[in-house]
């Protein structure tokens, strides 16, 4: 399970943590992806792992746009502006959902991964589920990409440095409108592509963001701002606490754990597990 | 000044005497579409205090909504306490509550300390749901007693049958004067300039002798008083308690939403805003009625582009644009 939130949290933690700007509408781009991964599979049978491709593409141009039009608007104003036109994308993207597909809970079946589901894996003698097991290896695979790309990469350096300082990038030849929207871009497909992956395992109903967006806060800053290796460490401690309260408590409180640790360690520890600064 | 206080009055006016015209004209709904204009421009009012003077994103005062409701019930319930001695009782528990929740999370800032609300509320939500003592998620009820004299009914705050809607709309509309005198007051006084302070420059803030965390834990505390008292109308009006209804969202995104449409950290901001928005949810429900676009969500559409266009455009609000300019110059 930690694997695929860090595949959520990842995309929130390239707006948010590195590029500073906020996005409560992050949980809808999921809610995106897993719709989009629910209506391929239904309307042309696309196994919602191969969709990963063209929906990734998709919301990559969807977050480029939003960015455009909207934040590149709120970018330079009060911090307030930002919450709140994120805000009013998330109502607009959720009710939007809400009217084309009705709220009603969406469940994939005949998928690759729902064939498996009956198969479970021994290693190291825990049971593992092999679909829970290709998700999070995928997620992984996805995650360990998108670190060498932010930290080893000419075009990541150039992210890093936009975020650090505007002017001085745009000294050195960066020009940091695009570098916003790739990042804007680049955020929105890799949630939406944890969407294709946990549409798997979760029903698909447009109100299926929201306690996505808070959790992937509450793990960005446990794992320290900006930093990506902290977010995917950060996620699994998440996906830990959850299973370990689960066994003391009613399920109900697995979240309330979740969020009171990340309370303790935002009082304690403010830059995060794993944060540089 | 003269135009503006035209305005006022002729608003105080149409506020005393529209739900009467409606009751003798018999189209009690759009009293409740009233009551709940007022009680959202109330609660946004209280989160102004928070969010707009002292500039600290509270995304959970929804806690404290509920706190006030359960209160309230369970001194009805089990002490036969009225909800208008309740009241005081239960903005006392959640501005306690709120001081003891809060001043920890003062450390934080900015963003964090907007998670961190959103965190507490997460919290809350499941103790709501199992806690016994206010009988879990399967919610408290609230006894009606019917037939009572229309002075039992004001004393006891619970209307039934025809003049329900009535009654609580001047129970909001008393509250909301009550609520907007309130903070009038606090904008006004050394509280009111400290939290601007905050808001604008917290290092200056301090070093004139300014304890931020004291003085943002007392402008939560003021904010959690208001949606306390909010809590206790809302629940005497729906005459139960469920945990997921008072601590639902919207609580806290509707007198959000209405404080930025009508002006951030202005006094009046928030009542604009919830006049404008408010109808329309209400109105779009009952002209789409059993249509096929019902329950939609039509209504949440318009709200999020409203709340776009306000942010992209004109992030101070509706009040700050130049009207006086635009009145006093006909062109």
């Amino acid at each position: 399970m930690g694997f695929l939130y860090a595949l959520v949290a990842v995309g929130l933690t390239i707006i948010w943590g590195l590029m500073e700007m906020i996005n409560f509408a992050h949980g809808e781009f999921l809610m995106l992806g897993m719709f989009g991964a629910w209506w391929l599979s239904v309307t042309y049978g696309l196994d919602p792992l191969l969709s990963i491709v063209p929906i990734g593409l998709a919301m990559y141009g969807a977050g480029v746009l939003v960015y455009r039009l909207l934040m590149r608007r709120v970018q330079r104003g009060d911090p307030f502006t930002q919450i709140f036109a994120t805000v009013g994308l998330l109502f607009l993207i959720q009710n939007s959902a809400v009217a084309v597909f009705t709220s009603d809970y969406q469940y994939l079946s005949n998928t690759l991964l729902t064939r498996l589901s009956g198969s479970n894996l021994h290693i190291l003698g825990i049971n593992v589920g092999v679909p829970l097991l290709i998700g999070a290896l995928l997620a992984l695979v996805l995650f360990l990409a998108l670190y060498f790309l932010i930290d080893r990469t000419e075009f990541g350096l150039a992210l890093q440095a936009t975020a650090e300082d505007r002017e001085a990038a745009m000294l050195v030849g960066i020009r940091p409108q695009r570098m916003f929207a790739v990042a804007w871009g680049l955020g929105a497909a890799l949630v939406a592509v944890a969407g294709c992956i946990l549409a798997n395992f979760f029903a698909v109903s447009p109100q299926v963001g929201f306690p996505f967006t808070v959790l992937a806060y509450a793990i960005v800053a446990l794992g320290g701002f900006g930093s990506i290796l902290g977010t995917l460490l950060a996620a699994l401690v998440v996906g830990v606490i959850q299973s370990v309260t689960t066994v003391y408590l009613p399920p109900a409180f697995k979240d309330a754990f979740v969020f009171g640790s990340y309370l303790l360690i935002g009082l304690f520890r403010p830059q995060g597990l794993f944060g540089r600064f | 000044m003269a135009a503006s206080r035209l305005a006022l009055g002729a608003g105080l006016v149409l506020a005393v005497i529209y739900p009467i015209l409606l009751q003798l004209g018999g189209y009690p709904f759009y009293q409740t579409i009233g009551f709940l204009v007022l009680l959202n421009a109330m609660l946004g009012i209280g989160w102004n205090v928070i969010g707009g003077w002292t500039g600290q994103f509270d995304f959970g005062p929804q806690v404290f909504f509920a706190v006030g409701a359960y209160v309230a019930a369970l001194l009805f319930i089990h002490v036969g306490l009225s909800p208008w001695l309740g009241m005081p009782v239960a903005v006392l528990v959640a501005m306690l509550v709120c001081a003891v929740v809060t001043y920890p999370l003062t450390r934080l800032r900015g963003h964090y300390f907007a998670i961190s609300t959103v965190a507490i509320w997460m919290i809350a939500q499941p103790i709501g749901a199992t806690w016994e003592f206010i009988n879990g998620s399967r919610g408290l009820f609230i006894p009606v007693e019917t037939g009572q004299s229309t002075l039992r009914s004001i004393a006891s705050l619970q209307f039934a049958g025809r003049t329900k809607a009535l009654g609580y709309y001047y129970a909001a509309l008393g509250l909301f004067l009550l609520a907007l005198a309130l903070v009038r007051l606090v904008e006004r006084s050394k509280l009111g300039f400290y939290f601007r302070a905050i808001r604008d420059d917290q290092e200056g803030a301090e070093g004139i002798g300014i304890d931020s965390r004291l003085y943002k834990v007392i402008a939560r505390c003021i904010t959690a008083g208001v949606f306390a008292a909010g809590g206790v109308l809302y629940g005497f009006w729906a005459l139960a308690v469920f945990p997921e209804q008072v601590l639902d969202l919207n609580w806290s995104t509707l007198p959000m939403m209405a404080t930025v449409v009508g002006g951030i950290g202005r006094l009046w901001g928030p009542v604009l805003g919830a006049v404008i928005l408010i109808p329309i949810s209400q109105i779009m429900s009952t002209t789409l009625g059993t249509g096929p676009l019902a329950g939609r969500g039509i209504d949440l559409i318009v709200y999020g582009l409203i709340i776009i266009l306000i942010a992209a455009l004109r992030p101070t609000g509706l009040l700050s644009l130049p009207w006086s300019r635009w009145f006093r110059r006909p062109a």
